[in-house]
């Protein structure tokens, strides 16, 4: 801060201002001073308007924001919990036959599972509307058990469902057979199934992955095709190079508006586009990144080139070398490094990008993001967003590393 | 045999670097061009082979006139003219050797540079350019890992490749130290005594054009204020050149 000679309270007088202050208006000092000219008051009168214009096109409303809060609860609980590992499941099965009336000896039917652990049904057989005992014993502890009635037409009837065995792996229900159910030979099946204790990869987390893959490689490929086009483009769009000639000005021209056009088109809108050329799917994505990444990289290789030493290229040059022979022996062996710095940078870019261009059709993770957003499915939506985040990080981190190395 | 008729070069923005210069430099000269800076001296080296173009005058090298020459022609024209410069502007990234070997783009075909081959004798022409310039252990470092008087000797090298029949030096040694300076100056003396070859330097230290020139011309404000033999320039010559308040600091 330039401080002033002589220091003014805010309440002075104008005149006093004015008479105190330096020929370059040093002499004011504070808001109040600052409105004193007459420019600085129609850029803050300017400014207010343009912002009460902002704040009533936009209508903002932080009192929904604060209000409605709460409504986000269960989005932000489900990212906190992304779907990534399920416990590995053991499922065991076992019948035991049940005689539905008739007369024969009251005679217990019994089922041994294979790991261990009996079903037992009793009576049997058992008269509609008695009391039927099933048990389970000696089976795995703690294991989730669905019941079912299975008649002789392989007609299963659910029982009881998510039912659990107990620390001693026994569980045993007793109740009345339902008048509807009909004389005849029956199954009792019980479906067990048991956690191992060991976790596998959830089937989200293998699709997410299998997606962010994709997305990395449909980065890569599109970093890749506009590399081809954007390095032969540089050089023509480079001042040091083409500003010796009227045909080379137009050049210039020509191609750094080019550069300017193709960056200055959202990635997003031309990955509608281009689904709409060669349909939804990865390629969209590829040429969506291509076309971007054209202007993007061809405008900071051109830079580069132009901020090369130039005495080589007098000297190469003052050899008798043809403009070919000054590219390849002055030009590339300069910028070669920072070609390779900025497409590890570009790479890392449209890694990013490629996540947003699947909400529009264009491949990668966004494609299965957007459908666990429409679908509500909040786990799994965090299971994507999640490894983006860590694969963003990663190719950043990864990029700077080898970038540092390079230049 | 250079000759230079009348030559003048107006900067875009109106400033007059060389005003009506005329000289002759017969074959096997050793050229000093003394003068203050931005007395013409780099602009009058660049316009002989147009890396400045001239704005009128006429430059003739023999019977070739390098003011009139097409692109194609003066590409060929400047193979015979070998050029050293005060930053040495070698290709840092890359080896010596192939700094080397770009004395030779002028001679090798387009296709062959762009694959990054040359004939095998330019391979051995350039290593016996090293070792004549003493460096021939150097070939395949990266340029930048040498010394400025090492560097400045491998451009020596690369100008050698050319086979010229005239070398230009500007400044050669202005960023080097002392004895480093006439290290340099000695490789220049002998090319110029061994092979013949015309050398036109630009020098700031007045010692060391009395030591290797054999002509000395001074510029100042783009027009030839003198020119002679080095032993002619005494204290108010010196002082006609460099100004009234000009001290002499020797180079030994």
């Amino acid at each position: 801060m330039a401080q002033p000679d002589v220091v003014q309270t805010p309440g002075q007088a104008p005149s006093a201002d004015r008479r105190n202050a330096g020929p370059t208006g040093y002499g004011k000092v504070g808001p109040a001073a600052f409105i004193t000219s007459w420019r600085n008051f129609i850029f803050v009168i300017i400014a207010l308007v343009a912002l009460a214009y902002g704040w009533r096109v936009t209508q903002v409303d932080f009192v929904a924001l604060v209000v409605n809060l709460p409504k986000s609860e269960r989005i932000f609980t489900g990212l906190m919990q992304p779907d990534v590992v399920t416990r590995v499941v053991e499922a065991t099965s076992i019948q035991a036959p049940v005689q539905v009336g008739g007369v024969a000896a009251d005679q217990p039917s019994t089922a041994s599972l294979p790991n261990g652990g009996t079903l037992t049904v009793s009576p049997s057989p058992v008269q509609p509307g008695a009391q039927l005992t099933i048990a389970v014993t000696e089976a795995q502890p703690n294991s989730d058990l669905t019941l079912l009635l299975v008649d002789g037409t392989n007609n299963a009837r659910p029982i009881r469902r998510n039912e659990k065995t107990d620390a001693s792996g026994s569980y045993t229900l007793a109740f009345p057979l339902p008048l509807s159910v009909s004389p005849g030979a029956y199954q009792v099946r019980a479906d067990l199934s048991t956690p191992t204790g060991a976790w596998q990869p959830s089937e989200t987390f293998l699709i997410s992955l299998d997606k962010m893959i994709e997305t990395i490689f449909l980065a890569l490929m599109g970093t890749f095709f506009a590399l081809l086009v954007s390095i032969p483009l540089s050089f023509l769009g480079a001042r040091n190079l083409m500003g010796n000639s009227t045909a080379g000005w137009a050049t210039y021209y020509a191609v750094r508006t080019l550069f300017n056009v193709l960056r200055s088109i959202e990635t997003l809108i031309l990955a509608v586009i281009m689904a709409v050329v060669v349909g939804l799917g990865p390629f969209a994505g590829v040429m969506a990144i291509v076309i971007h990444s054209i202007g993007a990289m061809g405008k900071l290789y051109s830079e580069s080139i132009e901020s090369i030493d130039p005495g080589p290229i007098e000297a190469i040059t003052a050899t008798g070398a043809n403009r070919l022979q000054v590219v390849l022996f002055a030009v590339l062996p300069q910028v070669v490094p920072q070609f390779l710095s900025f497409t590890m940078y570009r790479w890392d870019i449209n890694v990013r990008l490629s996540t947003v261009i699947g909400l529009v059709g264009g491949g990668g993770i966004g494609f299965i993001l957007i459908q666990y957003i429409n679908l509500l499915q909040w786990n799994q939506a965090a299971t994507a967003l999640w490894l983006i985040g860590i694969v963003v990080i990663t190719m950043d981190y990864a990029s700077a590393i080898i970038r540092e190395k390079l230049v | 045999m250079l000759r230079i008729q009348n030559l003048r070069k107006v900067f875009p923005g109106g400033v007059v670097a060389l005003n009506d210069v005329s000289l002759t430099v017969p074959d096997g000269q050793f050229l000093v061009i003394i003068g203050l800076s931005g007395s013409g001296k780099s602009t009058l080296l660049r316009c002989i082979n147009r890396l400045v173009e001239p704005t009128s005058g006429q430059i003739w090298l023999d019977d070739v006139e390098l003011t009139r020459l097409s692109p194609a022609q003066l590409r060929e024209a400047r193979k015979r003219i070998g050029m050293i410069f005060q930053q040495f502007n070698l290709v840092k990234r890359s080896s010596v050797l192939t700094n080397v070997l770009a004395g030779r783009l002028g001679s090798t075909s387009p296709f062959q540079s762009l694959i990054g081959q040359f004939p095998p004798q330019d391979y051995q022409r350039a290593y016996a350019n090293l070792g004549r310039v003493g460096i021939p252990e150097k070939a395949a470092q990266r340029a930048d890992t040498l010394s400025g008087g090492q560097q400045q000797r491998v451009a020596i090298a690369r100008a050698l490749m050319q086979e010229p029949s005239l070398m230009l030096a500007d400044e050669p040694v202005a960023s080097l130290d002392p004895a480093t300076s006439h290290s340099v100056m000695k490789y220049l003396e002998e090319i110029n005594q061994q092979d013949g070859i015309t050398v036109l330097c630009n020098l700031h230290f007045l010692s060391l054009a009395r030591r290797y020139a054999t002509r000395v011309i001074a510029l100042k404000a783009g027009e030839i204020v003198f020119d002679g033999l080095p032993t002619e320039i005494d204290e108010t010559r010196f002082r006609e050149i460099y100004g009234e308040d000009a001290v002499e600091v020797e180079i030994r």
